[in-house]
């Protein structure tokens, strides 16, 4: 589960270039559910998930695992818990590495890294099998550079390795935007199957209404660092893209204006 | 080249291997490039031979000059981690430190260790071997069991994460590993590796000098150059023996040229030579390369 409590994430803070981020953001996500994240670009998705995955530090406000306080922990130290995807494929895997040793370091995610070989037949043995899923060949070629593999077939592997170890949080952040429509179904498909299998608590920040929609069981909207719309239920099962659509344009056209009554409109 | 001469050009080349592995770890490994090791060389040799002449063990002071040096690294990486100085500044301003603390560890300029006993004095006459083939021996086994050991942890857990850390600081994150202990760590193995080569420089050519460090930086880089562009391979043994034998080869080179009559170069030229010699170890790998596009090209036409 994680819930945020008045989440507050504000850069440079007293600099001309103050920009508060995050303005409150109360949210809580039961253990399982899916949520899909959408909003216009500089709308604080990206923040929100990096201040929850603890890349950015809140400058008020709570963050809860459960019943875990995190909201001091750093990064490094919430990574038992929460794996991510990156929107650009090469953010995710190190393109100096090759296939085997991207893999063995998210193997070893959550551990401390020892002075044990990283790699050995039986960790091997498991990559294969994991690659094996994807169809893409790349389970012969372990001993490949990752940056030699194309953007897809990267994010594809970046995939895998976020379900290499237990964890209970995945947060995709547009993991599927910068690929091709093939590949981004591909990845999208995948992405599914590993949620159902591990029966992970996920937040997916999308562009596409269409995938917003289509999965998970919950899609919120934010808008100018603030939840503007949270869907769910019967109510998310009658909603088309286009009524995601009008929304969006409400959000834009109102800006700062937006106040209760239109959000009721919606709730 | 007389036999003597070669055999002293080898043993500087494999001495400064250690060098060559450190500056890869940095430069390479990290994506940090730094410049301490001019003064962490002299700090190994200047710790270890000021320790032999107060008649400290011989092991154990070139033990505490290759932790010195690996401390000095530890200051750069602080002031790099801990204030954002750029890491070219940061090692820089320890490099102009450890001028001033080095003289003030030997107390004066140079420290003479002719008749001192060294790390070497156990070793002479072993197997009947003559001294300049035992010299040659005894670094060549440390240059290679560093560069091992080197390798090995290149391939731990350990290891790897360092590896990612210099390749991709925010995937390293996002996995775990705790980025900036990884810095320390690396900061450390290098300069100590420099340290340890400096300790031996001076119980090998019997001094340390506060001006023995100068340009260290640039040898090792020449010699992982050298060494990258011969041996193109994946396998961290491969690179890490390959900046052993890219540091040979680049005194090798140096030697020859200063040697060769005809060529009319005096030892003041040494920079000269190096430099040319790095920027040809630079050119010739993409030659290389653009020779075979154009052999691909042709055949495809
Ligand atoms: N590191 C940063 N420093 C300053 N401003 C930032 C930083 N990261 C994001 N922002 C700003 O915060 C706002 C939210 O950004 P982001 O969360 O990336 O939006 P998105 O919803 O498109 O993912 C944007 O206006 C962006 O310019
Ligand atoms: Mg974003």
């Amino acid at each position: 589960m994680i819930s945020c409590k008045e989440l507050h994430v504000t850069f440079n803070r007293g600099l001309p270039t103050e920009k508060l981020a995050l303005r409150g953001i109360d949210l809580t996500i039961p253990q399982g559910e899916f949520v899909t994240v959408i909003g216009s670009n500089g709308a604080g998705k990206s923040t929100l998930l990096n201040t929850i995955a603890g890349d950015i530090n809140s400058t008020k406000g709570q963050i809860l695992f459960g019943e875990r306080d995190v909201t001091k922990v750093p990064a490094t130290g919430r990574t038992a818990d929460i794996a991510r995807v990156f929107q650009d494929p090469l953010a995710g895997t190190c393109g100096d590495l090759t296939v085997e040793e991207n893999m063995a370091l998210a193997y070893g995610r959550g551990k401390r890294g020892r002075l044990s070989p990283a790699l050995n037949t039986k960790t091997r043995e498991i990559f294969r099998e994991q690659l094996a899923r994807l169809n893409l060949g790349i389970e012969d070629r372990l001993e490949s550079q990752m940056g030699l593999l194309s953007g897809g077939q990267r994010q594809s592997v970046s995939l895998l390795m976020s379900a290499l170890q237990p964890s209970t949080i995945l947060l995709l952040d547009e993991h599927t935007a910068a690929l091709d429509p093939k590949t981004a179904a591909l990845i999208m498909d995948i992405t599914s199957q590993i949620i159902a299998e591990k029966q992970l608590t996920v937040m997916m920040v999308t562009h596409s209404m269409r995938q917003a929609l289509d999965h998970g069981s919950r899609t919120i909207m934010l808008h100018e660092g603030k939840i503007i719309f949270d869907l769910a239920g019967e109510q998310r099962a009658n909603y088309e893209v286009k009524d995601l659509l009008n929304l969006f344009a409400q959000a834009r056209t109102d800006g700062e204006e937006l106040d209760d009554d239109k959000l009721l409109l919606g709730a | 080249m007389s036999l003597f001469s070669f055999l002293g050009t080898l043993e500087i080349g494999l001495i400064y291997g250690l060098v060559a592995i450190g500056v890869y770890l940095t430069f390479r490994i990290l994506d940090f490039p730094d410049l301490t090791v001019d003064g962490s060389f002299t700090l190994g040799a200047a710790v270890t031979a000021t320790l032999i002449v107060m008649g400290v063990n011989v092991f154990l002071a070139t033990v505490a000059g290759t932790i010195a040096a690996a401390c000095a690294g530890l200051v750069t990486a602080w002031l790099n981690l801990r204030f954002d100085i750029l890491h070219l500044l940061a090692s820089i301003l320890t490099m102009t430190a450890l001028y001033t603390i080095n003289l003030r560890v030997m107390g004066k300029p140079n420290v003479a260790l002719i008749m001192e006993p060294t790390i070497l004095t156990p070793f002479e006459g072993i197997f009947g071997l003559p001294d300049m083939y035992m010299r040659v021996i005894f670094v060549a086994v440390c240059a290679l069991i560093g560069g091992l050991l080197v390798a090995w942890f290149l391939k731990t857990q350990y290891g790897l994460a360092m590896r990612a850390v210099g390749s991709n600081k925010r995937m390293a994150q996002a996995n775990g590993i705790v980025v900036k202990q990884k810095v320390y760590a690396g900061l450390a193995l290098s300069n100590g590796l420099v340290g340890l080569a400096g300790a031996l420089f001076a119980q090998t050519n019997g001094f340390a000098d506060s001006t023995m460090g100068i340009g260290t930086i640039v040898v090792g880089l020449a010699a992982v150059i050298i060494g990258q562009s011969l041996f193109a391979s994946r396998s961290m043994y491969v690179i890490v023996l390959s900046c052993i034998v890219g540091s040979v080869l680049y005194r090798l080179a140096v030697s020859m040229a200063l040697n060769a009559d005809f060529l009319g170069f005096s030892a003041s030229d040494l920079n000269l030579i190096t430099a040319v010699l790095v920027a040809l170890a630079l050119i010739f790998p993409k030659l290389r390369n653009e020779w075979k596009a154009k052999q691909a090209a042709r055949k495809e036409a």
